[in-house]
Parts: structure tokens; sequence; C-alpha cells
């Protein structure tokens, strides 16, 4: 494990996370741990705990909790100070987040007013991966479909629950990564400053990003530095947004195909293979059922996202996502359908590799039930029991999601019968009854 | 066979209803539950659930009935598959490869492209079939634990 570079908060084995729960904060209500889509949480002892082996960053909690107790845990804006160039280099989503008539260009300057010494758009190099992308899928080999490697939480959720799709997750590293690495490369190399003394940091919409610059996948060391989130900046900024950006100020050219790329269906929307699919929120874990079992032949690609419409409804945002959506196509289609990128450009750096993840992305399957197949085996059977023995309701009040993952916990060694309170109640009428029966004798 | 003599460790069944389709794959996907709880190889896992789905589906689209009985040994996984149906007059020409007598519903529905028994057999390390027409089919397949 890689010693995080900034300074957060750590979590569980004292490994940094992007989102936590503060036990000060927490009043154990379970709204967190019934909305995980991966039965991650318990409230156990009055305080909701992540178990961050099966956690896929989602940041379902942080949504869901209404007491300020799961929160994200982003980059302190202090850290800033620990750099000598610092650059901003924002989610496409931050652009859909001010109405329709306010140009990336507009945005990407205020954030060098707001204390970044420089802010670069990505919107290109996602352009530039819908080609290359293509180009993969091109090559034809299986297994199908090709599952995007965009968004984060997807891809821990492909490690954590469908390690048999490992095989299927496009090997191409994402925009946000590759366009911190070109930074680091060319600025270091422009200011004449070693790399490790530019700080660059992602404007965030969602936990999952920031898990995924803390402890990436597919990549030894984010090229990032940490990340901000969009909520957090989004007062100031807008406060900057009103003094108009003198007319060099920003010269990067923006994307519009890249742009799409905010939202679902905009990766998609820009390649030139179009047998391909956008899976989006809970739906994703149902299609993802069904790849396994083979039935998905006939597709080339999914885009999937665990956010219901991509990043624009992402759980860092400001601007609702339905907003967000007509802001970000506004936008794109305010400055033209012309491809910003050359093919060549993209051919010539398909052959460097320069796309490519450097790390294999491995499994990160869930603890087996026993140590070898003949506890895990004994323990199957205890389970089978144990499950008329409970109610079945899914109230959720012993701390389990579920009755099914408290009987799972229970043969764990995790949790007790008694952690029901229907098996509990009924004891105690048990014992009621047994105690007037001997009176009446 | 040896491998039958001894006593399964764990064995789950599992009812189908033909023409189940919205229900059809929840075998599977149940088997796919457990194999996981008891932490089988993910190579392995998927590739007992892809013979596992299309003998289901097989089962739904063609079957009265049956029952999916899924078995671990300790050197393997099998699954034995028994239904109550038309059964196949003609197995050899079943196991080709793009042979397939489903009907336009089916294949509207993303079935029936005649990759179902031979896909089976591809994707398991024993595959055994059996039938009676007009009484019904058994399917035997396992995968070997490493």
């Amino acid at each position: 494990m890689i010693a995080p570079r900034s300074s957060l908060p750590l979590g569980a084995n004292g490994v940094a996370k992007g989102h936590l729960i503060d036990p000060a904060a927490c009043v154990a209500c379970l709204a967190c741990s019934r909305t995980c889509p991966t039965n991650a949480i318990r409230v156990r002892d009055e305080l909701a705990r992540i178990k961050y082996e099966l956690c896929i960053d989602c940041g379902a909690c942080v949504r869901a909790c209404r007491h300020g107790a799961a929160r994200a845990a982003t980059t302190p804006p202090s850290d800033l100070a620990r750099f000598e160039h610092t650059v901003a280099v924002p989610s496409l989503t931050l652009y859909a987040q001010f109405g329709r008539d306010v140009a990336p260009a507009r945005v990407l300057y205020a954030l060098t007013q707001l204390g970044f010494d420089a802010a670069y758009d990505i919107s290109w190099m996602c352009e530039m991966l819908a080609g290359a992308t293509d180009a993969y899928v091109n090559e034809g080999r299986g297994p199908w479909p090709k599952i995007s490697v965009t968004c984060p939480a997807v891809v821990r959720l492909v490690q954590v629950r469908y390690p048999g799709l490992i095989a299927n997750l496009v090997p191409i590293e994402t925009a946000r990564e590759l366009s911190g690495k070109l930074l680091r490369r060319r600025l270091s190399a422009e200011l004449g400053l070693a790399p490790e003394k530019i700080g660059i940091f992602f404007i965030t919409p969602c936990t999952a990003i920031m898990d995924s610059i803390l402890s990436p996948v597919g990549l030894e060391q984010s090229y990032f530095d940490g990340a901000l989130s969009i909520a957090e900046i989004y007062g100031p900024l807008l406060h900057e947004l009103q003094t108009a950006p003198p007319d060099d100020a920003i010269t990067d050219e923006i994307s519009p195909r890249g742009l799409l790329w905010a939202m679902a269906g905009g990766e998609i929307a820009g390649m030139r293979d179009a047998n391909t699919m956008t899976v989006k929120g809970t739906d994703v874990q149902h299609v993802f059922d069904r790849i396994e079992a083979g039935t998905f032949q006939g597709v080339d690609f999914i885009e999937a996202y665990v956010c219901p419409d991509g990043c624009v409804s992402g759980g860092l945002t400001v601007e609702g996502r339905y907003a967000a959506q007509r802001n970000i196509q506004q936008i794109a289609k305010s400055l033209g359908d012309s491809p910003a990128v050359g093919e060549e450009r993209i051919r010539r750096l398909l052959r460097e590799d320069f796309f490519a993840v450097s790390e294999e992305i491995r499994a990160r399957p869930v603890q087996p039930l026993g140590r070898d197949l003949r506890e895990a085996v004994a323990r199957q059977k205890e389970l089978k029991e144990l499950i008329p023995m409970l109610p079945g309701k899914d109230c959720a009040v012993c701390g389990a999601p579920d009755c099914a993952t408290l009987a799972e916990d229970i043969v764990r060694g995790e949790a007790s019968l008694d952690d029901c309170v229907f098996v509990r109640i009924a004891r105690l009428e048990d014992d009621l009854r047994a105690r007037e029966a001997r009176a009446h004798e | 066979m040896a491998a039958e003599a001894t006593a399964p460790l764990l064995v789950e069944r599992f009812a189908i209803q033909g023409g189940d389709y919205e229900h059809g794959g929840d075998a599977a996907a149940r088997i796919k539950v457990i194999m996981r709880q008891l932490g089988i190889d993910p190579d392995l896992m998927r590739r007992l659930s892809i013979a596992n789905f299309e003998a289901e589906m097989n089962l739904v689209m063609y079957a009265e009935e049956g029952v999916m009985e899924f078995q671990v040994h300790a050197d393997a996984l099998r699954v034995i598959v028994a239904d109550r149906g038309p059964g196949i007059p003609d197995i050899e020409l079943a196991m080709q490869e793009g042979w397939s007598t489903a009907t336009p519903e089916m294949r509207a529905r993303g079935f029936g492209a005649g990759l179902g028994l031979p896909n089976m057999k591809r994707n398991s390390d024993e595959f055994e079939i059996s039938s009676t027409v007009g009484t019904g089919t058994t399917v035997r397949y396992a995968v070997h634990l490493a």
C-alpha cells in the first residue's frame, strides 16, 4: 500500500478513504446500511461502520445520511500550500453547474482566481479516449461485452462482486488520470520544477473518484495529489464567475463531443461502434448478472455508472441532474460538432501504448464463508437452517441490512441470533407463557 | 462412476417452471451466490454459471417443469437438470452449433441462437445428456475443482 500524499483522516486499517463515517455525528439510524448496494454497512453498538472489503466507494451512504456522519473526505484546501505550483483539473460536470450560458473557458479562468496557478480541461482527452476505445473494441478480442472503466465505483463493483468480468474491463486508463499524467510531465518541463513540487487536484463530482485517487486500480499511484468537491468550491467559484476573464485568459480547446462524457450516454455517443449500451444506477448489477450468465453476446461495449445519470448526478454536485444534463448538452451544442482531436494523433498515441492501464486490475472477491471448502459448506448449511428462524422482514434493526445478511454475519461469528428483535420478543413471550403456566399449576 | 460414489458435501435443489420467463435464470443466480459464499474460483464460477443459465433457459423454453440440482463435491461441482417435457429426438443434431428449434418469440427474447447445448458442453469438464421423446431430458455436467 502506498502512503497517501494528502493529509486525510484515515479509515479502517489505516488506509485513507474518500468517504467515511464520523462516529461523533452518527446517530445509528440505519439509513446508510439500508441504501448500501453491496450490504457493506453494519450498525452495531450505536454506530454505523463500513466494511471496506465489501465497499465499492459509490457514495450512496453519503447521500443517504441526514446527520452529516457519512461524509466525503476530500482534500483539505490547506494541502495546496504544500506545492510550488498548483493545478485544478475539473470534472466536466463542473461546467454543468452554472446554467447554459457560462462557457467552460470562464469556469477554468474562475478556478485560477480561486488560488490555483492554472486550470486545465479534460474534454479533449475524453474525445481522444472515445477513439482509443473504438480502436480497442475493433481489435475484436473477447470476452464481450467490453465494460468502461470511467466510473471508479463500477470498477470496484467488478473487483468485489463480479471478478469473472475483470477480463471484460477495457484496459484503457481514465481521461482524468491520463490528463494528470500529461500535465505533470509537461508542466515539470515547462516550469523547470520537480514533478513532486507540482500539486495537481481534481475537482470531483463524487467520492468514488476521491477514493480512486487515494487507492487507484490499474495504476500504482494516481497522478493527482487529491481532489476537492464541486459542492465545496461552488460558492466561491460562483462569486469569481461574476468577473469576466480577459480575452486571452484560457486558450484550452474544448471538445464538444468530450463534454458529453459528463452524463450517461456521452461516452458511447462519441464512438463509431454503435453496438453499445449505457447502464446506470441500480440496474448495473442486474446487467452484470446477465453478462456473467453469458447472455449479452450481441453487445460490444457498455458504459456503466453507479450514479443514476452518470457524473452529473454525482453525490458532491450542486446543480440537479436534469438541469445539469440540459446545461452540458446546450454548452456542447453552442461549441459546434467538429472533432477537436485529429485521428492521426490518436493513432500515434495508440502505437506508443499511451492509453494502456499500467497495472493489472485484480479481483477483490468477497471473503468466503469458511477457510476451506469443507468449512464453507458447513457454514452454508448453518446459513440455510438460520434463514427460517429469522422473520424475513428485512427491517435492519439488528444492524445488518436484511435477514440474509444477518444470517451470514451469524455464521461468520460476527453477530448472534439475539441481535434480531423479533427473535428476542418471541423468546420473551415464550418465557412469559411458561411462567404463567407454572403459576397456574 | 467413481466420483458419483462419494456423497456430495452439499446438495441444493431448485424447481423450474416451463414457460416462466420472468423467473428464468433465478436458479442459476442463486447457485452463483452459493458459489461466491463458498469461495469458488472466479473462472470456474463463470463457466458453471454460463452452463447453468443455458440449462435453465432451455428448460423454461421447451419443458413443462423440472429440477436443477447443484452438488458440491470435494473435487467437483456437479449439476443435474432433469425435466418433464417433449424430449430431444436427435441429440447428435441438437449438439451441433447453430441448430435450434426456437420459436420466433424465443428468438425475440434473445434466445435460440442454437448455442445452448454446445455452449454448456464447452464450459464444463464433464457433460452428459439423455432424453426420451415424450418423457423428458436429463443433462448432467460438472466443473472440476483444482
